[in-house]
């Protein structure tokens, strides 16, 4: 009670003047006059003091202060104490719940006081308040807004449509929809395997080369390597009439350093003209390194800087020359149509009230083409210039057919719009019947891997829009028995002339993107029809549209599975992406996002980009993104329920360190080397390599690993890996290969240093294999198990000791004597306990400040050796195959150590290997395949 | 269905044999037609069992009054092994009706040096292939 008493008190006095004293001056509230005629009677009465006591007060000086006390006091009544509510000055008996939300539960006298302070305190929060939904709904400000939204990471033009239906995630500058939020993986396979699955590619960095073929291909020459494959130079996607798929690396470094796969088209021939036009799609995390290597390779270093004058035309048919920039990047350019608000900004510096179409996230200044005054080249970055979906599946054709319609050719008056102009001219008529024919016939084709694998085809469609379906419909396919004509097409591919688009020019594009009827203006047509539900006629002269169809070749390696997951990609201009993707859905195809493509290469058993390249930039980027995220999600766990990765003899369960398992498996390779050297000297004194080369190894450990994808070497490996009979029936003929003994190993892995490859495991009877599985070397007896039946399972390996537990719990317990400061030598000791423990361990207490309970800490011990089975490489994908029906692996094996594991095997177990999981100790049998 | 067509024609190494290293040789699809309820396509990579267990279902279970076996190239033996199988298990309520016919294929020829060599080459073989209907004879 005593201290709530002071409390109150020093309440009050908080706004007292320090002056006043209530009891030094009982006297304070007096008159002055009579203050003064007081002091001046006692002076009077103590004469001896008058003359200090004038000194010290004259009367005016007085009185002033007394006055001041006096307001001061009047001010302390008046006024409430501090900034607290006015129920602060009721006393506390008084006082009700939520009397500052209601100030009629204050008594009368107070409640005016109330109502104008919550006035006051109301007036400053009124402007933070949001509009209102309907305001924000508005059209205009809805576009504000979505273009505010996709100033980091550009959106796809599908992106509302995914938005709605996908776990969206930022990556690579774009918004892309990882996994669809209803449950759909087997009817997504199903799709792929039997109709049709859909995605938006449009992701995929378009770059445009033009210049003279030779100059062209020779500095392109540069980046590739036969010894892979078809290069940019290959006759027959020269000719445009296929589209061709390459490895990059950086100028002239073939076999270091790539930058990833591509896939390139030519522009079929014009008459007359000797420039080529090229387009070279790449993954947006490799464009950043290709296009300064191409700028370096074509000599192409001047930025044509954009021309800010075209600025203020208006947005329609622009004749562009290359070096021109594109009025749509700039957002300043847009013509404000179309809106109602009086916000229309009268300065062209206002926000645009349109939606951007393209790259919103590029300045407009940002240079987008570059050229070369010596060799004529011209480099052009067509990124979000156009709309690429991917159709995969057997069915994709009839999809498609059914989706799109050829343009009628029309007579009608001349106009602005290109397919009026590309109308009168009778030979571009005849092209455009020839290729409507050929598409006619691609509609009695039933299945997309029937066609020679990457055929193209131009074609000039209707809007897709005018044909929608009321209603969803599954597309059937509509076959013919096969003519003379579609089998000549089948055979021979669409004829060169044929492969030709008018996508291919810049000013169609844009006048095409321009003049797209709005989804407004088409439904209001619609509406005007008489019949409703009928097809809009005539069809109105703007949508026309140019397009390319490109044919995905399916499976093309190995032997089984043949042209699996083949299917069409259909290239739009850009603004188009929804007109087209609507229908498309309408016609039952499913829809698939990023986690689908991987699935899809992984059923195809190809390298999907960036996970399975380690060896570029953007693949090791995003190995250590994915390291980050594995350990994030690991650590999260309670330490007592997470898998301890130590005991399972699991090193790098988030990771696959490449580098040292290539580094590790050199020497091995080496000493025996050098035994077997050592022995055949002594044997016939003949050696096919010297010494010499032995001493060089030190020098090639320091290099970095690298794959293997010299086609030759590939072909041979595959040869090797080969059981001699295959399921145990018949001999598997190996032609005329070297058969895998000690010399032609030797010889090959002098050309192949450092090398790891890829393969193909399928397990044998059970297990499904994880990522960052590990892939083993059987032993002779684990060999022996195999022969007893196909039920058989693999070894097992011991658990191991978890050595950094015990360091783990010591330095906690050390940490927690130290905060109480009480034993100092405790940590001494916990330091110092482990170390005869775990002397055979590379890791002493130096980096116990990150151990993490379950993992091994940094600097790893061998990763080859650390478990009774040698480790040769590892998994980077794996689950189980719908499609084989068996758990299926794909990863990288270490080459040095996957000829020594084959040339140590009975021909009947060749390319038997152990693969054990990172949360598991049992090893299974699975059988490596290389496939070329 | 076809699928086992590509395992056992190896004509790839018969061509690799010829000439060995200017050409890759990738098989393609054979022409496929749509495919009715009661069609059955033998390959040689299922089981044996379970595509005759497949046929008996349809006859039995699945209601149809016949159904047609297809096999090619290697399959064509498994294809009459299971017509034939069938019908013994029918005790002679089942018969069969055999046709014979050809199919051609296509492969495509990949040159290895494709920058010389040219044109790529598409190659047309012809393989056999049965189409088995086993029925049930309708009753007089």
């Amino acid at each position: 009670m005593s201290s709530s008493k002071a409390k109150m008190w020093e309440k009050k006095m908080r706004h007292q003047p320090t002056s006043v004293q209530y009891s030094s001056t009982p006297n304070g509230g007096d008159a002055p006059v009579s203050g003064t005629y007081l002091w001046w009677s006692m002076c009077r009465l103590c004469a001896d003091c008058v003359q200090t006591v004038c000194r010290l007060c004259a009367g005016g000086a007085f009185a002033r202060a007394r006055a001041a006390e006096v307001s001061a006091m009047l001010k302390a009544v008046n006024r409430t104490t501090g900034k607290c509510h006015v129920f602060g000055s009721l006393p506390k008996h008084m006082r009700r719940r939520a009397m500052s939300h209601n100030t009629k539960r204050l008594p009368l006298r107070l409640r005016d006081r109330a109502n104008r302070m919550s006035l006051k305190a109301g007036s400053k929060k009124e402007p933070a308040k949001n509009k209102s939904r309907k305001a924000r709904r508005r059209h205009g400000n809805m576009l504000l807004e979505f273009n505010r939204r996709q100033r980091k990471n550009v959106w796809l033009e599908t992106h509302i449509w995914h938005a709605k239906r996908f776990i969206m995630v930022k990556k690579w500058g774009y918004c892309l929809g990882h996994r669809p939020t209803n449950k759909c993986y087997r009817p997504c396979y199903r799709a792929m395997n039997s109709h049709c699955l859909l995605q938006d590619h449009s992701y995929y960095c378009c770059i445009e080369l033009q210049g003279e073929e030779s100059t062209l291909l020779a500095s392109l020459s540069r980046l590739t390597s036969k010894e892979a494959g078809p290069t940019f130079a290959a006759a027959m996607t020269l000719s445009g009439q296929r589209q061709g798929s390459v490895v990059v690396y950086r100028a002239g470094q073939y076999p270091l350093q790539p930058l990833g796969p591509v896939t390139f088209l030519w522009r079929p021939q014009i008459q007359g003209s000797t420039i080529r036009q090229l387009w070279i799609w790449a993954h947006p995390t490799i464009k950043k390194d290709l296009l300064p290597e191409l700028q370096t390779v074509c000599e192409c270093c001047e930025a044509v800087v954009p021309s800010i004058n075209l600025m203020g035309t208006p947005a329609e048919v622009v004749p562009t020359t290359e070096c021109e920039q594109k009025p749509n990047e700039t957002p300043e350019a847009k013509q404000i149509t179309g809106t109602k608000r009086k916000k229309t900004c009268k300065d062209a510096t206002g926000p645009p009230t349109k939606k951007i179409i393209g790259d919103g996230t590029r300045s407009p200044t940002t240079p987008i083409t570059w050229k070369s005054s010596s060799t004529g080249v011209i480099i052009n970055d067509l990124t979000m210039e156009m709309v690429r979906f991917r159709l995969i599946g057997p069915q994709s054709l009839t999809v498609l057919s059914e989706t799109l319609e050829t343009a009628g050719v029309h007579k009608s008056k001349p106009s602005s719009l290109w397919w009026s102009e590309q109308c009168k001219d009778e030979s571009k008529r005849s092209l455009h019947q020839e290729q409507s024919d050929i598409y006619r016939l691609l509609k009695g084709i039933h299945l997309t891997g029937e066609l020679p694998p990457g055929t193209v085809l131009g074609l000039t469609v209707e809007d897709p829009r005018l044909t929608l379906p009321t209603k969803k419909v599954v597309a059937l396919p509509h076959v013919k028995q096969s003519e003379e004509k579609s089998r000549e097409l089948m055979l021979k591919g669409v004829p060169k002339h044929c492969c030709q688009s008018y996508l291919w020019e810049r000013s169609v594009r844009d006048n095409v993107t321009e003049n797209k009827i709005s989804e407004q203006e088409l439904n209001r047509r619609r509406s005007e029809m008489l019949v409703p539900g009928s097809r809009l006629t005539p069809t109105p002269p703007q949508s026309r549209i140019p397009i390319l169809l490109v044919h995905q070749p399916g499976k093309q390696v190995g032997c089984e599975m043949m042209s699996w997951g083949a299917g069409w990609d259909l290239l739009l201009p850009k603004g188009w992406g929804m007109a087209f993707w609507v229908p498309l859905v309408y016609r039952g195809v499913r829809i698939g996002g990023l986690n689908m493509s991987l699935k899809h290469s992984q059923i195809k058993g190809v390298p999907h980009f960036p996970h399975d390249y380690p060896d570029c930039p953007s693949g090791v980027a995003f190995q250590e993104e994915q390291e980050a995220e594995l350990l994030k999600t690991f650590k999260r766990r309670p330490p007592a329920k997470r898998t301890n990765y130590i005991k399972h003899g699991c090193l790098a369960p988030f990771r696959c360190p490449w580098q040292q398992l290539a580094e590790e498996w050199e020497p091995i390779r080496w000493n025996r080397e050098r035994r077997k050297t050592v022995r055949s000297k002594q044997r016939q004194s003949v050696t096919s390599f010297s010494l010499h080369d032995l001493l060089n190894c030190h020098e090639w450990i320091s290099a970095a690993f690298m794959l293997s994808r010299n086609r030759k070497s590939l072909r041979l490996l595959s040869g090797w890996c080969r059981p001699t009979t295959s399921k145990g029936q018949r001999p598997c003929r190996v032609g005329d290969q070297p058969p895998l003994n000690h010399s032609a190993v030797m010889s090959f892995l002098t050309a192949h240093r450092m090398s790891l490859v890829w393969v193909r495991l399928s397990t044998l009877s059970k297990g499904k294999p994880e990522p960052h599985a590990m892939v083993c070397v059987p032993t002779a007896e684990d060999l022996q198990l195999l022969n007893k039946g196909p039920g058989s399972s693999g070894p097992q390996e011991p658990p191991h000791g978890d050595h950094f537990k015990s360091r783990i719990k010591h330095k906690k317990k050390g940490l927690r004597k130290a905060a109480t400061s009480s034993l100092s030598e405790m940590s001494h000791l916990s330091a110092s306990e482990p170390k005869p423990s775990s002397s055979k361990e590379p890791d002493p207490s130096q980096s116990s400040s990150d151990l993490t309970f379950g993992l091994w800490p940094d600097p790893l011990p061998r990763v080859t050796s650390h478990c009774c089975r040698l480790t040769l490489g590892w998994a980077t994908q794996g689950d189980f195959s719908l499609s084989v029906g068996c758990g299926e692996a794909l990863g990288f094996v270490c080459v040095a150590g996957l000829l020594k594991t084959l040339s140590n095997q009975p021909m009947e177990h060749r390319g038997m290997l152990l693969l054990r999981n990172p949360t598991s100790l049992h090893y299974r049998f699975v059988k490596l395949t290389i496939e070329v | 269905m076809w699928k086992g067509v590509g395992l056992q024609a190896k004509i790839n190494r018969e061509k690799q044999e010829m000439d060995p290293v200017e050409y890759t040789l990738r098989k393609r699809l054979p022409r496929k037609l749509p495919k009715r309820r009661n069609d059955v396509y033998v390959n040689m990579k299922t089981d044996f069992r379970a595509q005759l267990a497949r046929c008996q279902k349809l006859l039995e279970s699945g209601g149809h009054r016949e159904i047609c076996v297809h096999g090619l190239g290697l399959a064509i033996n498994r294809a009459i092994n299971i017509a034939l199988q069938l019908q013994a298990s029918s005790q002679g309520m089942l018969q069969l009706a055999a046709n014979t016919s050809t199919v051609e294929l296509v492969d495509d020829l990949e040159p290895e040096d494709p920058d010389e060599a040219g044109e790529p080459m598409t190659r047309t073989r012809n393989n056999s292939a049965i189409h088995i209907k086993v029925f049930y004879p309708d009753p007089q």
